[in-house]
């Protein structure tokens, strides 16, 4: 209970006729026509733009930001469909592309031993390999035919024999049709317990 | 480039008698390999002997049983592929394979007399392998006597193929400045 009732009520008073003349002049105020007399360029000019964004906090925003929501939204699809890779692909530079790449560290980062041991890697290689050696063996082995084939006419011929009454090879891997020959020498022997 | 033999040489020999010289230089390849591996045998008994009681091994003091050991390990090297494939490892690099006369596969028992009859023709002067030049199945004295024969056993053929195909794409890049034909021949 406040000590004076007088000024109790004149105070009351006082609101109520200020909350009145608040109401009427609000009341009275036309915003339309003060919006017309206002230059909206000239106050933005003045607003210091960058001093607002400082004080803005950005991590916080981003915090508040549900990414996966948004990527949920987002229709990838119709995306791509629109991107014209073509065109996308005649602006990159490849060669600068290529020369940014450190390819040493790509390749110190592989796994040569287990690529070549899990991959078909290493079957080419082996393949490459074994065909050099294949090579090798062809070119010994025709020299060698060569050579018998070189003995093989003096020998007729200081024998006086006709080479083509001479047998060609054993009947068995003669007479069959030429392959059929690979899979007869490869058959076991009889008797050899196989 | 390498010029490749004549395409003649390619056609297809598997299954017909070896001539002499693929048999001779498959034959000194054996002598090789097998000496080969007797002498490292004998070094590591050597080695292990050094060790084990402290005594050198010289082979001037053991001739006898080196001897015999070489001998046995020779027969064992020849017996044991022989047998077992019918080729031995330097038969087995140039391609030819031993048989029986009528072309079948060689048996064990063939195996072993070929092998043992082998001696005989190194021994008179290595005249027992002149019937490989003069035989008219190009049979050696011991394979007279083994009743075998030594047949070419690589696919020439295939050899052609696989040359050419080594070579299609450098032949194609060389017909470009007029010099793929020569290759092929």
């Amino acid at each position: 209970m406040s000590p004076n009732p007088i000024n109790d009520r004149l105070e009351h008073m006082a609101q109520s006729i200020a909350e009145r003349v608040a109401r009427l002049v609000v009341d009275s105020i036309d915003l339309n026509a003060i919006m017309e007399h206002i230059d909206v360029d000239r106050l933005v000019s003045r607003v210091d733009a960058d001093a607002i964004v400082d004080r803005v906090d950005v991590e916080k925003i981003i915090d508040r930001v549900d990414v996966e929501k948004i990527v949920e939204r987002v229709d990838v699809e119709k995306i791509v469909e629109r991107v014209d890779v073509d065109k996308l692909l005649e602006r990159v530079d490849v060669n600068a592309l290529v020369e940014r790449v450190d390819v040493r560290r790509i390749v110190d980062q592989l796994d040569i031993e287990s690529l070549v041991a899990q991959t078909e890697l290493g079957s080419i290689i082996f393949k490459s390999t074994s065909s050099v050696a294949a090579e090798a063996l062809d070119v010994i082995r025709a020299q060698g035919v060569g050579l018998d084939d070189f003995f093989a006419r003096w020998t007729n011929r200081i024998l006086r024999r006709n080479p083509e009454s001479l047998p060609l090879g054993p009947p068995a891997l003669v007479s069959p049709a030429p392959e059929e020959v690979p899979a007869l020498l490869a058959s076991p022997a009889p008797g050899d317990g196989q | 480039m390498i010029t490749p033999p004549p395409s003649t040489l390619y056609e297809g020999r598997q299954g017909h008698y070896a001539g002499a010289i693929t048999r001779l230089v498959a034959f000194g390849a054996d002598v090789g390999a097998s000496w080969g591996l007797y002498t490292l045998g004998l070094g590591a008994v050597s080695v292990t002997v050094a060790l084990a009681t402290g005594r050198t091994f010289s082979v001037g003091r053991n001739q006898v049983p080196t001897l015999i050991v070489l001998v046995v390990w020779e027969f064992a090297y020849f017996a044991y592929q022989w047998a077992l494939s019918g080729k031995t490892i330097g038969m087995a690099v140039l391609g030819i394979q031993v048989v029986s006369a009528d072309g079948k596969p060689m048996t064990p028992r063939q195996a072993v007399l070929r092998t043992l009859a082998l001696p005989l023709s190194v021994a008179i002067i290595g005249l027992g392998f002149l019937g490989i030049l003069v035989q008219r199945e190009r049979r050696a004295l011991h394979d007279l006597v083994a009743g075998t024969a030594v047949v070419y056993a690589w696919d020439a053929r295939a050899a052609r193929l696989r040359w050419l195909a080594r070579q299609a794409p450098v032949a194609s890049e060389g017909e470009g400045k007029g010099g793929g034909a020569s290759v092929l021949g």
